[in-house]
């Protein structure tokens, strides 16, 4: 029994920090930009895609297929900003993100129409054996996993806190119009921020699918929903909050998939999601620019 | 007309009534991402009453439309206080929880020597009132078209009644409308209800027209179509989101010039469209010069 709830805690852990990444990259442009991007899995989805032609269609080594799944995603997001996000700057926030559902949908029937098949296999990152900590296991890929979401946390924490770019995307998230006088080129820096989500949503879409080595176009709607749940339970637009919300949720997924079954956990995860809201709309950790009107 | 043609008339008769529950929530400022869940409700309800207990469709419609109202308003209550995208991620999880809950349910009957009713995942099989009545797809269409007229001719008259200005009052700023005196937080209850109440209605039609129903109707893509309906139609008036619909359905669909990209087509268009008017085509603007220029020449 002991020993169920350690390992579930683990293997919670590893889900967790894949949902963790997600979290970070969706924080990232909400928290710059108010604005939820309803297109983020999809066009990690896409990257992932891209990355899984390539596999079929040349040799690739394990390097140049998670930079492939990056380079898509960071693409595809690009075009998101430029056709959903730059033009609704300072219009309505609904329109930006039905737009970025219209997208979606773009994205989807694209893979679909160039790689038909419902399931395809995605080459391991690695053939290692799981490490074992007596009876307990857990597989490298979490590790890495693990470290990625970390490193890119502190990271990006970094960056916003201690750098002239950080200071910029700062000045534009607390008063655009100010920042543009400062000289700003907010434009850019928006799509600087875009870009560099779409690029961490991408790295956690190749750990993901390397992981379970085998991709569906399902992809995309569980990365924006995971990602989303994550941010909400962490309290939007918090990085700190983003990581635990997103370990949390694995957490309490791995326990009440062991405990309930599949259909419970996730019945489990959205009232978690809807309680949350319901009580404490700010998240767990209240963010610095927290408001209830987004 | 040909088969094809009744199929896809209905089915555009079909989706405009979660349309229309979009776009009364978002007339009154809140954006549901969960109008899915109560069209679900409609279908599931509807399903059971007549196939598992022969009520005949009009009265199990009726009930229907009470089941997805109380279900609106019971996601309505915990979430009033909520704005913007808070809303419309509670509203996405109630109706997620919903659509698991309906994989969760294996309650059948033994009818004429066959196991009927909701079986989990793998659906609800044999919803066949309408086919039992004796009733033509054809005749379905114009009950279907019927309806939907009659709710249209609702709106239109609430529209222009005072409770129509205190709605779009409500879109527009509650907190003045709170200030002059109107209780918004039971008055968004009441829309919300009904807005649930008209996609109840649309699932319990849709049930009998499809004859199954699983719970993978009732997802995400649902919901948020018939916002997006709603906002290419335009926000200005009720025939908008039915507009919306009929680009989709009637004409990229029905068409079938664009068969196997359609989604794309339809995706670019949207997000090109909402570029140019955020507010949908027929928006509030263009129905106010519309008024204007049909006055200035009677």
């Amino acid at each position: 029994m002991l020993f169920d709830l350690l390992q579930n805690t683990l293997d919670g852990l590893a889900m967790g920090s894949a949902y963790a990444l997600l979290a970070v990259g969706f924080t990232l442009i909400f928290g710059v930009l108010r604005r939820v991007n309803l297109s983020y899995g999809p066009a990690i989805m896409f990257g992932a895609y891209c990355a899984t032609w390539v596999h079929l269609n040349f040799q690739a080594g394990v390097l140049a297929l998670a930079l492939i799944t990056i380079a898509g995603a960071a693409l595809a997001g690009a075009y998101v900003e430029r056709l959903c996000f730059a033009p609704h700057r300072n219009g309505s926030a609904i329109a930006a993100m039905v737009a970025s559902f219209a997208l979606w949908m773009q994205f989807e029937e694209l893979v679909t129409l160039v790689m038909p098949k419902h399931l395809y296999d995605f080459p391991p990152m690695l053939s290692a054996d799981p490490i074992s900590f007596g009876p307990l296991t857990l597989p490298i890929e979490a590790l890495v996993m693990l470290g990625c979401a970390l490193a890119i946390g502190f990271g990006l924490q970094r960056l916003l806190y201690r750098s002239r770019f950080g200071l910029a995307v700062r000045a534009v998230i607390d008063a655009p119009v100010a920042a543009q006088l400062a000289g700003i080129n907010v434009p850019r820096i928006l799509m600087q921020v875009f870009l560099l989500a779409s690029s961490i949503g991408g790295l956690a879409g190749y750990l993901i699918v390397s992981t379970h080595t085998q991709i569906t176009p399902m992809l995309g709607m569980w990365s924006t929903l995971k990602g989303l749940l994550a941010m909400m339970i962490g309290g939007l637009g918090s990085l700190p909050g983003a990581i635990v919300g997103g370990l949390l949720l694995g957490v309490l997924e791995a326990h009440s998939q062991w405990f309930l079954g599949p259909q419970s956990r996730d019945l489990l995860a959205y009232l978690l999601l809807f309680a949350l809201l319901a009580l404490r709309p700010f998240g767990l950790w209240r963010a610095r620019h927290a408001e209830t009107r987004a | 007309m040909s088969d094809y043609a009744i199929g896809v008339l209905t089915n555009i008769g079909l989706v405009s009534f979660i349309a229309l529950s979009a776009y009364l929530l978002l007339i009154a400022g809140e954006m549901s991402f969960g109008q899915q869940g109560f069209f679900g409700v409609g279908a599931y309800v509807a399903g059971i009453a007549t196939a598992m207990y022969g009520i005949p469709l009009p009265v199990a419609a009726v009930i229907a439309m009470a089941a997805g109202a109380a279900a609106a308003f019971l996601v309505g209550l915990p979430t009033l206080r909520l704005r913007g995208l808070y809303f419309a991620m509670a509203t996405l999880a109630a109706a997620e929880m919903l659509r698991i809950l309906f994989e969760l349910i294996h309650f059948q009957r033994e009818i004429d020597g066959e196991l009927v009713g909701p079986d989990g995942t793998q659906g609800f099989r044999s919803i066949r009132w309408v086919f039992e009545a004796g009733i033509e797809p054809a005749d379905f269409l114009v009950i279907v078209w019927a309806l939907l007229a009659l709710a249209v001719t609702a709106f239109i008259v609430v529209e222009r009644s005072r409770l129509g200005a205190t709605l779009r009052m409500l879109g527009e700023d509650p907190e003045l409308a709170r200030m002059l005196g109107i209780r918004v937080e039971r008055f968004k209850l009441g829309i919300a209800a009904a807005a649930g109440a008209f996609a109840a209605l649309g699932g319990a039609l849709y049930a009998h027209h499809n004859t199954y129903i699983e719970p993978r109707n009732f997802d995400i893509m649902l919901g948020v179509h018939s916002l997006a309906y709603a906002l290419i139609g335009g926000l200005g008036t009720v025939f908008g989101p039915l507009f919306g619909v009929l680009i989709d359905i009637g004409v990229l669909e029905g068409s079938r010039v664009f068969q196997g990209y359609r989604m794309i087509v339809f995706g670019g268009l949207v997000a090109l469209l909402l570029v140019v008017r955020p507010r949908g085509l027929l928006d509030e603007r263009f129905v106010h010069r519309l008024r204007f220029r049909a006055f200035r020449h009677t």
